[in-house]
C-alpha cells in the first residue's frame, strides 16, 4: 500500500481539509504523517510527500528539508507551495518592514526575511496548484493516474455562454451589478480570467457567479513564458469581448492585490529563476 | 528548573506547549503559536472589495466564518443593508461550516483520545473489531462532508466560498437543490446523533479512568448568540461575568475594545485577551451556557440532559467537546429546517455605492465571537483589525494547562500522562492558530 505524508507550512490548512474531503484514500492509501489529523511528530520514509504552505520560518524550512530526504516523490500542492500565495503580498518592501519593526517575536522559530515557495531550497517532481486544489484534483495525483486530464482552461468548465453583442464599457467592481445567470462574466464586465487560468477545478467561482481569480495559475500556453504574456492575452480577451479601455484593464490586472497577483505573486516579482515545465504541472 | 516542550497535533496549526518546574513545583505553563503570516500588515492598500476573497485565506478550516464577516464588515462600512434571503443563505453557511467543524474536532480531533489512538485513520491499536473501525472513520467522514457539501451549495465552494457578496448573495437556492441537500442531512442526522452517543460515553468512560473532567474554575463566557437561543448570523456579543448566571453584559461589536483587553505575548505569534482581566471562554461551552435552548428537538433533549447531568453554567474543560456534539446535532436540524422553506422566491442582494470611512462585521463562527473591523480610505484598506475566538479562550488555555500540570507533576517525578493531558486540553479548546496569528 502506498505511503504518504503531508506537511503543512504556513499556510492556511486549507489544502488539508480539501484532502480530507477526498475520501477515497483512506482505504488505499497509508496515510502516515499529518499533524492535523495524527498524532506523528517526525515524517518516516514515504513513497509521496505532499507540502503545503510556504517557508516563512527558519523551522518551516528545516522541517522542508528534512522531510524530502525520505521522500520518493516530492509533491508542492497549493498556491502558497507553488508561488508563495496570499501570504507572498507580506513580500512587498513596506509591508516586510512593519513585519521586522512590529511581529517578530523571541522564543517562537524566527521569520525568514521573505517568505519563499518549495522550490526555492528544494527540488519538486510535481506541482498541483489551486487554492486549495479540489478533492479530485488530489485523488489524480495520488492514484498517479496517467489518464487524467484537466481541461486546459476554467473557461471550459464554466458553462457560461459568451455573447457576441453584450459589449460592457467598464469594469464593474468585484462585488457589483447584479449577476446573470448562465452569461459570461466577462460579458458582464467583470474581471473574470478563467480564459487563461489552468483548468481541473471544474469551476466553482464562475458557476457560482464570482469572477475566477486565477486561482489556479496560468494555462499551459503561458506557464512557461514570462508574465507580460499573460497579461496580454487577458487584455486580448477583454478587447475581443467588451468595450473597456484596456488602460482600465491594465490597471486593475497590475494592482498589487487583484487575482494574477494575489495567487501568482512570488512568480512575477522580479526573481529571475526559470519557468517550471509544463509536464510537472497538473 | 526543567523546561517541557510538548508538540502538539489534532489541532490546526503550528502550536507547542512550554510547561517550567522546578522539582513538583509548575512555574509556568506556556501556550505558544508558532506560526505567523501577517495579515493585517499585507491587506493593507489592497482594495476594499478584494477583501472577501482574500481574508478567507487566513484559514481553510475557519475560511466560511471569514468571508461572511468581511462582507459584513464592508456592508458596515457602505451602509448596506442585505435582504433577508441573503441572511438566511449567509445562515446556512455558517451552520455548513459548524457541522463541518465540529464533525472534525469531535471525530477526527479528539476521538482518538478517547480510543487511546495517534489517528482515526489508525484505528489498529483500538479496541475495535474491523468492522468498527472502518465504520467510525467512514461516518465520520460522510457527516464532516455534509457540512462541507452545504457550504459548496450556500456558498459556492467548501473552502474559500464565494458566494457571498457585499449586499447580499449572488443567488439563491432553487428547491431541486434544495431536496437534494435534505436528502443528504436527513440522511446522516441519525449517523450523527448515534456518533454523538458513542463519543459522549466514551468521554464519560475517560473522565472516569483519568478521575477528572480538567479545570473546572469558574470563567466568565463570551459568545454572540440571541437571548435565548443561538444565532451565529447575530450583532451583539454577550458575556456572562464569572459565575453570576443571568448577568450578562451585551454589546455591539463595535464597542469591543471597551470590554476586552488585547495584550502582545513576547513568547507566541498570537495576543491574547481577557475581559477587562478575567479569565474568559468562546466556543461551544460558553454557548450551551449562555443559551437557554437551542430550538430544534433532538438538540434541546442532548442540552437537557447536559445540564442536568452537569449544571448550569458548567465549567470543567472536557464539557467543550460534548458541547460541539450537541451543536452538531442542532446544526444539522436547524439547516434542515431552513432547507424546507423558500430559498430562490426573491431578491439575494441589493445594489451599493462603496464609500470611506469604518466598519465592523461580527459572525458566530464554530471557536466564538469572529469580529473584522476595517478602516477604508480611497477604497482601499487603510486599516484591518481581525480580532479571533481562539485568542478570547488563551489565557484560559494556559490555566487549564497548568491545572493539568500541576496533577502530574509530582514529588515522585513527571507522570507520563501528562503529555496526554496537554493534548486532552488543548483540543478541548480546538484553538485554530492560523487564525490566532493570522
Amino acid at each position: 500500500m502506498k505511503r504518504f505524508a503531508v506537511l503543512q507550512l504556513s499556510g492556511c490548512a486549507g489544502c488539508e481539509v480539501s484532502l480530507l474531503n477526498a475520501d477515497a484514500w483512506v482505504d488505499r492509501f497509508d496515510l502516515v504523517y499529518m499533524p492535523l489529523v495524527a498524532s506523528v511528530h517526525d515524517v518516516p520514509e514515504v513513497d509521496t510527500l505532499l507540502i503545503s504552505g510556504g517557508v516563512r520560518t527558519d523551522e518551516d524550512l528545516y522541517k522542508l528539508r528534512r522531510a524530502v530526504k525520505r521522500a520518493a516523490q516530492v509533491v508542492a500542492v497549493g498556491t502558497c507551495a507553488i508561488s508563495g500565495g496570499v501570504a507572498n503580498l507580506g513580500d512587498r518592501d513596506d509591508v516586510r518592514e512593519l513585519f521586522l519593526t512590529q511581529a517578530q517575536r523571541h522564543h517562537v522559530p524566527r521569520l525568514l526575511p521573505k517568505t519563499h515557495p518549495v522550490d526555492t531550497y528544494v527540488d519538486v517532481d510535481l506541482y498541483l496548484p489551486g487554492c486549495p486544489p479540489t478533492p479530485e484534483l488530489f485523488m489524480a495525483v495520488l492514484d498517479e493516474d496517467a489518464d487524467f486530464k484537466a481541461s486546459k482552461i476554467v473557461c471550459q468548465e464554466c458553462g457560461r455562454k459568451k455573447l457576441r453583442d453584450m459589449r460592457p464599457s467598464h469594469l464593474l467592481g468585484f462585488q457589483q451589478g447584479e449577476v446573470q445567470p448562465d452569461i459570461c462574466l466577462v460579458n458582464q464586465g467583470y474581471l473574470c480570467v478563467g480564459t487563461s487560468t489552468r483548468g481541473g477545478c471544474r469551476a466553482p467561482c464562475p458557476r457560482a457567479g464570482h469572477p475566477c481569480v486565477g486561482c489556479r495559475g496560468p494555462s499551459d500556453v503561458f506557464i512557461e513564458k514570462q508574465s507580460g504574456a499573460w497579461f496580454t492575452s487577458i487584455k486580448r480577451v477583454f478587447k475581443g469581448m467588451t468595450d473597456i479601455p484596456e488602460d482600465e484593464i491594465d490597471a486593475a490586472l497590475r494592482s498589487p492585490q487583484l487575482a494574477l497577483f494575489l495567487f501568482q505573486f512570488s512568480d512575477y516579482s522580479g526573481d529571475d529563476r526559470a519557468p517550471r515545465p509544463k509536464e510537472k504541472v497538473l | 528548573m526543567a523546561t517541557l516542550t510538548f508538540p502538539l497535533s489534532r489541532i490546526e496549526g503550528h502550536a507547542q506547549v512550554v510547561i517550567e518546574v522546578r522539582g513538583s513545583e509548575v512555574l509556568s505553563a506556556h501556550f505558544q503559536a508558532t506560526e505567523f503570516r501577517g495579515f493585517e500588515y499585507l491587506v493593507r492598500g489592497g482594495p476594499a472589495e478584494q477583501m472577501p476573497v482574500i481574508v478567507p485565506r487566513i484559514c481553510g478550516v475557519c475560511s466560511t466564518a471569514h468571508h461572511v464577516a468581511s462582507v459584513k464588515t464592508l456592508e458596515d462600512v457602505f451602509g448596506v443593508t442585505p435582504p433577508p434571503l441573503a441572511a438566511t443563505i449567509r445562515e446556512l453557511l455558517l451552520l455548513g461550516q459548524l457541522i463541518q467543524n465540529q464533525a472534525t474536532s469531535l471525530f477526527i480531533f479528539t476521538m482518538p483520545d478517547r480510543l487511546g489512538v495517534d489517528s482515526l485513520f489508525d484505528l489498529e491499536d483500538s479496541d475495535l473489531t474491523d468492522l468498527q473501525q472502518t465504520a467510525m472513520t467512514t461516518r465520520a467522514l460522510q457527516v464532516r462532508q455534509a457540512g462541507t457539501h452545504l457550504i459548496s451549495l450556500a456558498g459556492g465552494q467548501f473552502i474559500h466560498p464565494i458566494k457571498a457578496v457585499i449586499g447580499g448573495v449572488t443567488s439563491g437556492i432553487t428547491d431541486e437543490a434544495a431536496a437534494e441537500m435534505r436528502e443528504e442531512l436527513t440522511q446522516v442526522l441519525p449517523v450523527a446523533t448515534q456518533l454523538v452517543d458513542d463519543y459522549w460515553a466514551a468521554s464519560l468512560a475517560m473522565a472516569e479512568r483519568l478521575g477528572t473532567w480538567g479545570d473546572d474554575q469558574p470563567a466568565c463566557y463570551i459568545a454572540s448568540v440571541g437571548a435565548e437561543k443561538p444565532n451565529y448570523y447575530g450583532d451583539v456579543l454577550r458575556v456572562m461575568g464569572c459565575g453570576e448566571r443571568g448577568m450578562c453584559t451585551i454589546f455591539p461589536a463595535r464597542e469591543y475594545a471597551e470590554y476586552l483587553e488585547v495584550e502582545e505575548s513576547d513568547y507566541s505569534y498570537a495576543h491574547q485577551t481577557s475581559y477587562r482581566g478575567n479569565v474568559m471562554r468562546a466556543n461551544s461551552l460558553a454557548r450551551v451556557n449562555l443559551v437557554q435552548r437551542l430550538g430544534t428537538p433532538k438538540a434541546d433533549a442532548y442540552l437537557s440532559h447536559f445540564h442536568e447531568t452537569f449544571g448550569m453554567p458548567a465549567h470543567a474543560i472536557l464539557l467543550f467537546d460534548l458541547a460541539r456534539g450537541i451543536e452538531l446535532v442542532y446544526a444539522l436540524e436547524r439547516s434542515l429546517e431552513i432547507l424546507g422553506g423558500p430559498l430562490d422566491h426573491e431578491d439575494t442582494d441589493v445594489a451599493y455605492t462603496p464609500r470611506d470611512g469604518e466598519g465592523y462585521g461580527l459572525v458566530e463562527a464554530p471557536r466564538g465571537p469572529l469580529i473584522h473591523h476595517y478602516r477604508v480610505e480611497d477604497g482601499k484598506i487603510a486599516q484591518a483589525e481581525f480580532i479571533i475566538p481562539t485568542v478570547h479562550n488563551l489565557l484560559a488555555i494556559e490555566r487549564a494547562l497548568r491545572v493539568a500540570a500541576e496533577r502530574y507533576v509530582t514529588p515522585a517525578g513527571v507522570n507520563m500522562e501528562l503529555e496526554n493531558a496537554v493534548g486532552r486540553v488543548v483540543r478541548a479548546f480546538d484553538p485554530c492558530i492560523a487564525c490566532a496569528t493570522h
